[in-house]
C-alpha cells in the first residue's frame, strides 16, 4: 500500500481498513493482523498501527479481545453505517470535484445520467 | 512512559566550533525517534556522546540514569557511519566477537539475519561492498537486545533492495521496552517509521514533535517540512 | 580481559608462531654449525653475531607491534568498536600489555637460552672472564632491559593517549605525541633516575654487591624503579582511556 506522507498515516490506515471491510476483503468477525504483523507488512511504525486500531475500536468498527487480538465487528448495523459513511464521502468528493470544474448541481446530475 | 535517555543542556565544542549547543532531548521507551538535519549539524556528535565515544563539553547526558560508561555501553547498541570493524575479521569473526563481548547478543538471530541479508559468513570484512557492509553492520547492531539503538545514517549509500531489508530489520527490532534513534538526512524512506522527530542544525534543535501531529498541523510530509526548514 | 586477550592473540596468531619458530630454527641451525667439529673458533663469533641480529629483528618487531596495538584503536576507525564495547579503559590496555609481556618473556627465554649455549662454545679463557661477571649480573640486567622496553611501549601508549585527549584532529598528533614522549624520557632520565644513578649498576661488568637480593641493592634498584614507572603510566593511561579521550 502506498502512503501519502503529507497526511497522518494512521488516518490513511483507518480509511484503508474501513474500505476493506465494506468491500468484503475483511469479513465480519475476521481476526485482524497483529500490530507487529501489520507494521511489518506496511513498513510503518507499530505505534501508528496501534493508534489506528485504537481509533477503530473507539468507533466500534473493531473490537479487541485482550490477549487474543483485534477482530472486525459482527454488528451488521455498524458495517452498514460504515458503508453509508464511505459512500457519502465518495459522493461529497465527487460533487465538490465537479463543482470546482464549473458544473452546477443540476448539470452534474444530467452528466451522471448520461454516463450510467 | 519511561525515559531511557536524557540530555540536558548538552554542549560539545571542538576548538571554536559548537557542534552541539545546549541541546535538550528526552528519549522514551517504546518509540522510534528521528534526528534529522543537514550534514555537520550535530547529529553524529550527539550519537557519539550517547555511545560514549565523545565526552560532553558542558551539560549532562544520562542513559538509564547512568552517565556514559561501561554499563551504558552494555545496553546501548551503536551503529556508526564508518567501517568500524577490525580489518582482520571475517563475518563469522565479527559475530563471535559480538557474542563474546555482549551479553544481549542473539547469536542465532544474527546468523539468520546474515542469511536474510545474503551475506556469507566466510567473507572477509575488507572485501565487502558498501551495501554489504551496511547490511552487516545493521545485523550486528540489531541482533542485540539493547535498550537503546543508535543508528547513524543506516541507509547511506545503500541500494534499494538492501534498503528495504534494512527497514524490515529495524521494524523487527522494535520493542516496547526499547528505543530506536535514527539519524538521517534521507528522510523520505524512514519517515513512516518515526514516532517523533528532532530537527538539528548547527548544534541546536530547531523543531521537534510527534511525526503524525506535524503532518496534521503543517499539512506536509516530514520530508517536505525538512526541506522547508533547511 | 581474557576475552580481549584472546582476540589480540587470535587476530595475529600466525605471525606470532612464525616469528618465534623462525628464531628458534635460526638458533638451532646456528647451534648445529657451532657444534660441528669442522668449525673453527672464528666462526663461533660470526654465528653469535647472526643470532644476535635475528634476535634483535624479532625484538624490534615485537616492540613496534606493541606500540601499534593501541595506536590503531586511538587513531583509526576501528577505535569506534574498541571504545564502544562494554569494557573499561584499563581492561583494553591490559589485554594489549599482557600480550606484549608474554612476548617479551618468551623472546627473552629464547634469546638467553640460545645465547648462553652459543656463548658457552667460546674458547675457555674468554668464557671464564665473561661468565663470572655476566652470570651474577645477568638476571637483574635482563630484568632491567625487559622492564625498560616494556615501559618504553607503555610510555608511547601514554603519549598517544594524551595526544588523543588534547587534540581531536589527526593532523598534529604525530608531532605532539613525539614531543610528549621525548619530554617524558628527558624528565625520567633527569628527575626520576637521577638520585639513583650512583647506585644503579645496570651495566653488569662494574661494581656492586654479590648475591643480595635486597631490592635496594645494586642491580635490582633499577628494576624496582621501572616497575613503579609501569604502575604510574598504566594508571595514567587507563584513566585517560576511560574518562578523557574523544574518538
Amino acid at each position: 500500500m502506498e502512503f501519502n506522507n503529507s497526511i497522518p498515516i494512521y488516518l490513511q490506515i483507518i480509511d484503508s481498513i474501513k474500505k476493506d471491510i465494506v468491500v468484503g476483503k475483511l469479513k465480519t468477525g475476521q481476526k485482524m493482523p497483529s500490530v507487529r504483523e501489520l507494521a511489518a507488512i506496511l513498513k510503518v511504525n507499530p505505534n501508528t498501527i496501534q493508534r489506528a486500531y485504537q481509533e477503530l475500536d473507539r468507533e466500534k468498527i473493531t473490537f479487541t479481545k485482550r490477549g487474543m487480538g483485534t477482530y472486525v465487528t459482527e454488528e451488521k448495523k455498524t458495517i452498514n453505517s460504515l458503508m453509508q459513511e464511505i459512500s457519502k464521502k465518495i459522493i461529497l468528493d465527487f460533487v465538490e470535484g465537479m463543482n470546482k470544474l464549473g458544473f452546477s448541481n443540476k448539470e452534474l446530475i444530467n452528466t451522471l445520467k448520461e454516463y450510467l | 512512559m519511561e525515559q531511557i535517555l536524557k540530555a540536558t543542556q548538552l554542549s560539545k565544542y571542538f576548538y571554536q566550533k559548537k557542534a552541539l549547543n545546549k541541546v535538550d532531548i528526552n528519549i522514551e521507551k517504546g518509540n522510534i525517534y528521528g534526528i534529522l538535519g543537514p550534514n555537520g549539524g550535530g547529529k553524529s556528535t550527539f550519537l557519539k556522546i550517547a555511545a560514549g565515544l565523545l565526552k560532553p563539553s558542558q551539560g549532562e547526558i544520562t542513559i538509564d540514569n547512568e552517565k556514559p560508561g561501561v554499563y551504558t555501553k552494555s545496553i546501548v547498541s551503536y551503529l556508526p557511519e564508518n567501517n568500524y570493524l577490525y580489518r582482520w575479521m571475517k563475518i563469522k569473526d565479527a559475530l563471535n566477537f559480538f557474542k563474546d563481548l555482549y551479553n544481549d547478543f542473539d547469536f542465532e538471530k544474527a546468523r539468520e539475519s546474515i542469511k536474510f541479508m545474503e551475506l556469507e559468513e566466510g567473507e572477509k570484512v575488507t572485501s565487502l561492498s558498501k551495501g554489504m557492509m551496511g547490511r552487516l553492520k545493521l545485523t550486528l547492531a540489531l541482533s542485540r537486545k539493547a535498550k537503546l539503538y543508535l543508528l547513524d545514517e543506516p541507509l547511506n549509500g545503500i541500494d534499494p533492495i538492501s534498503r528495504e531489508k534494512i527497514i524490515t530489520s529495524i521494524l523487527d527490532s522494535y520493542s516496547e521496552k526499547a528505543s530506536i534513534l535514527i539519524c538521517s538526512h534521507l528522510i523520505y524512506y524512514i519517515e513512516k517509521l518515526l514516532d517523533y522527530v528532532f530537527f538539528l542544525s548547527e548544534g541546536r534543535i530547531i523543531l521537534s514533535g510527534n511525526a503524525e501531529e506535524l503532518r496534521n498541523k503543517r499539512g506536509m510530509s516530514i520530508d517536505k517540512l525538512f526541506q522547508e526548514v533547511f | 580481559m581474557m576475552t580481549l586477550l584472546k582476540y589480540e592473540i587470535y587476530r595475529r596468531w600466525r605471525w606470532l608462531v612464525l616469528r618465534y619458530v623462525a628464531l628458534i630454527i635460526i638458533g638451532i641451525i646456528l647451534l648445529n654449525r657451532v657444534a660441528s667439529p669442522a668449525y673453527q673458533n672464528e666462526f663461533i663469533g660470526e654465528s653469535i653475531g647472526k643470532f644476535i641480529f635475528a634476535s634483535l629483528v624479532i625484538f624490534i618487531i615485537v616492540i613496534v607491534e606493541g606500540i601499534n596495538m593501541l595506536k590503531e584503536d586511538l587513531f583509526e576507525e576501528c577505535g569506534y568498536l574498541t571504545f564502544t564495547i562494554p569494557k573499561k579503559g584499563r581492561t583494553v590496555l591490559a589485554s594489549k600489555l599482557v600480550l606484549l609481556f608474554l612476548q617479551l618473556s618468551f623472546w627473552t627465554m629464547i634469546s638467553i637460552g640460545f645465547g648462553s649455549i652459543l656463548f658457552s662454545k667460546l674458547p675457555y679463557h674468554e668464557i671464564v672472564q665473561i661468565e663470572t661477571q655476566i652470570n651474577f649480573y645477568l638476571f637483574p640486567t635482563v630484568l632491567f632491559i625487559l622492564t625498560a622496553f616494556f615501559n618504553f611501549v607503555l610510555m608511547v601508549h601514554f603519549s598517544l593517549t594524551l595526544t588523543k585527549t588534547l587534540l581531536v584532529n589527526k593532523r598534529y598528533s604525530s608531532l605532539l605525541s613525539t614531543g610528549i614522549f621525548f619530554f617524558l624520557i628527558y624528565f625520567i632520565e633527569k628527575v626520576y633516575y637521577g638520585p639513583f644513578l650512583n647506585q644503579l649498576n645496570h651495566v653488569s661488568i662494574e661494581i656492586g654487591s654479590r648475591s643480595n637480593i635486597n631490592l635496594l641493592s645494586g642491580g635490582y634498584t633499577a628494576v624496582f624503579l621501572n616497575i613503579i614507572l609501569t604502575a604510574i603510566f598504566f594508571t595514567a593511561t587507563a584513566y585517560l582511556l576511560e574518562n578523557k579521550i574523544n574518538i
